[in-house]
């Protein structure tokens, strides 16, 4: 029994992978490919943990359980900076946009000269 | 004082977690470690308590992984069918109904984790943020992708925010329906 759910959850999450990897060569731009990179990839590696977590003894399966913590709270800091700075640097394919309505507030920003000045000392305000 | 003690607590146990094994050798490294970190690394002082709402919290939990599993779905759907032009995409403005900076950092990890989007840029001082999406090809795709944003928005502020800012949130959700509504 044990050995069946481990299977399906490991070979669920190979093809998510799989899938992921796919994305990543056939999506155009980065910000798509961003989505291919962290969502079908999150998903596969923490199919592919439980998958494991459920044949170890407790305490290992404590520590699978762990990474896919960190897993999930770090993929989408790691989305928001790339694709911020792929929005900033131009590298967004426009013909794929049906809106973009960040557009006009940010050359609104860009307009004055200088940055201007945004919560200070990386704490929160 | 007692943040600091909170903290200490949860590095420890994140340890013990790491090495796997119960032993006092273990535990009173963690707590050097962690008393280390915290004294290092001091986290900025919060200004209101966490609110405890565990049934809300493990319903934004259950929630979320539901959307981390549609969302792989549809994302690896997109990939078998997409051709060269790849899928269509868009960029949308929603209000940002709490200032916490708690409620924003989940809300932004929360999107990530949901069908076809993240959260692009957050601006604290328009109370606006901007999510990227896919898969809005069909019509008044991009409203109901506002439209859930918002929805998971109200969940976490259910979750996390003080009560101040859930009657603020429930204020705000009204008028942008208002606003939506033809």
């Amino acid at each position: 029994m044990k050995d069946i759910v481990t299977s399906v959850l490991l070979l669920t999450g190979a093809a998510a992978s799989l899938l992921g990897a796919l994305g990543l060569v056939r999506f155009p731009d980065v910000p798509s490919r961003l989505q291919a990179a962290t969502k079908p990839q999150t998903l596969g590696l923490l199919l592919i943990l439980l998958g494991t977590a459920v044949q170890v003894e407790f305490e290992s399966a404590a520590t699978l359980l762990l990474v896919i913590l960190f897993q999930v709270i770090t993929a989408p800091v790691l989305s928001q900076i790339v694709g911020r700075s792929a929005y900033r640097s131009g590298t967004l394919r426009r013909d794929t946009l049906v809106v973009d309505e960040l557009a006009d507030p940010m050359a609104r920003d860009d307009d004055p000269p200088g940055p201007t000045p945004r919560g200070g000392g990386g704490g929160p305000s | 004082m007692s943040h600091r003690v909170r903290q200490v607590f949860w590095l420890t146990v994140v340890w013990v977690l790491l090495w796997g094994t119960l032993r006092p050798a273990t535990i009173v490294g963690g707590v050097l470690v962690a008393v280390l970190v915290a004294w290092l690394f001091p986290l900025p002082p919060m200004r209101d308590p966490i609110p405890v709402r565990p049934l809300r919290l493990l319903s934004l939990a259950s929630f979320v992984a539901l959307d981390l599993l549609r969302s792989g779905v549809q994302i690896g759907w997109e990939t078998l069918r997409g051709g060269g032009r790849g899928p269509a995409a868009a960029i949308i403005a929603v209000p940002l109904l709490a200032h916490s900076a708690r409620v924003v950092a989940v809300l932004a990890g929360a999107v990530a984790l949901t069908p076809g989007s993240y959260v692009l840029q957050i601006d604290r001082t328009r109370a606006t943020f901007w999510v990227y999406a896919l898969g809005v090809g069909g019509d008044g795709a991009v409203e109901r992708v506002r439209r859930e944003v918002l929805v998971l928005q109200r969940k976490v502020i259910a979750a996390l925010g003080t009560a101040d800012e859930l009657a603020a949130s429930d204020r705000g959700l009204a008028a942008a329906r208002y606003r939506s509504a033809p």
